[in-house]
């Protein structure tokens, strides 16, 4: 293969003219296939710092909630579940508001980007897993406490209901169309599906609810736990949010992988149908 | 303790560390699909208007392809 040789241009076509720029690939590689290592860069190793607090904070939250931090007085040892469900809780509800802000400003004509498109998807869909895992551990708690692993208590259901309506908005996204007008309905279904959040936050406050009211109440700023287990609560709190920042970073990388991919494979479609046209005389 | 409290924090730090695990995969393997960004000191031939800090040099896509990936 000439050294010329675009790495996406089939056999005999001129291919797209950027493609014809991307250095060929070393000898013995396939055309298309990459060979050489990206170089690494400085967003690279921030991220890898920052994954790497993430399961070093994760870690420390795990050891002080299940062997430093004492049993609770009513709740027994079932108080160590609380040090992972209420910092899932609140990343769900970080995922949310990211998506929901960066759908605004994506729907704002001034501010409109793919990347705010992309930020949106990938937080949405970090918000989903830690949204499954609330619920789950949420059931774990509720069994021992309650007696029972589900109850259509009001703040379980928004949550349900918010975990379906982001699971829908995730399907959305995956629906062909032209990438814009994908975009548009999908920031628009964003900003519907946030609806739920303030529901959700507020239900144990607005109706009778079998689940116990937040152990940090934002609005009037009052804790509820003290000592180690408010610290070991904090930690979580922030680890938590630490490993949310590096899954969405990571997310979105891959989005706009994605995006390249997409959008190089449609090139090539087009390079092929080019080629297979006959030639005008 | 009970395996409920067990159970909670196994099933957080799996599911957590496959999702992980499986978003740096996909990333890999997306990069391995795609050709090589230009080598430093080459410009390339159309600046990405929106690639992330570690894609420099990258293909633009072509214009309407600003896609929706996530």
């Amino acid at each position: 293969m000439s050294l010329t040789s675009p790495p996406f241009s089939p056999a005999g076509t001129a291919g797209p003219a950027r493609a014809a720029e991307a250095p060929a690939p070393p000898r013995g590689a396939s055309p298309g296939r990459r060979r050489t290592r990206r170089p690494r860069t400085r967003a690279d190793s921030a991220l890898t710092a920052v994954g790497l607090v993430g399961i070093a904070g994760v870690v420390a939250t795990v050891w002080l909630g299940l062997w430093v931090t004492p049993p609770d007085e009513f709740m027994g040892n079932l108080v160590r579940l609380l040090y992972i469900h209420p910092p899932l809780a609140w990343v769900m509800f970080l995922a949310y508001g990211v998506s929901f802000l960066a759908s605004l400003l994506y729907l704002w004509p001034r501010t409109r980007s793919a990347r705010f498109d992309r930020l949106a998807g990938a937080s949405a869909e970090v918000g989903v897993v830690f949204t499954g895992l609330t619920l789950v551990t949420g059931s774990l708690w509720g069994r021992p406490t309650w007696g029972q692993w589900w109850t259509w208590d009001p703040l379980l259901t928004t949550t349900a209901l918010l975990f379906v309506l982001y699971l829908g908005y995730l399907a959305l996204r995956r629906v062909p169309g032209e990438p814009e007008a994908r975009a548009k309905r999908s920031a628009i279904a964003a900003l519907v599906a946030f609806i739920d959040v303030p529901i959700v936050y507020f239900s144990v406050l607005w109706w009778k609810s079998l689940h116990q009211a937040p152990s940090i109440d934002l609005t009037t700023r009052k804790t509820y736990v003290h000592g180690s287990m408010a610290w070991t609560l904090l930690l979580g709190f922030l680890s938590f949010t630490v490993v949310f920042a590096w899954l969405v970073a990571h997310r979105y990388r891959l989005a706009v992988l994605e995006d390249r991919e997409e959008s190089e494979g449609l090139a090539l479609a087009l390079a092929e149908r080019r080629a297979e046209a006959p030639e005008a005389p | 303790m009970n395996g409920y409290i067990e159970s909670g924090y196994i099933v957080t730090l799996g599911a957590l560390g496959v999702y992980a695990a499986s978003l740096v995969g996909r990333e890999r393997s997306a990069r391995r699909r795609l050709p090589a960004p230009p080598a430093r000191g080459t410009a390339p031939a159309e600046a990405p208007e929106d690639a992330p800090a570690g894609d420099e040099g990258s293909p633009a896509p072509p214009p309407g392809s600003s896609g929706t990936g996530a």
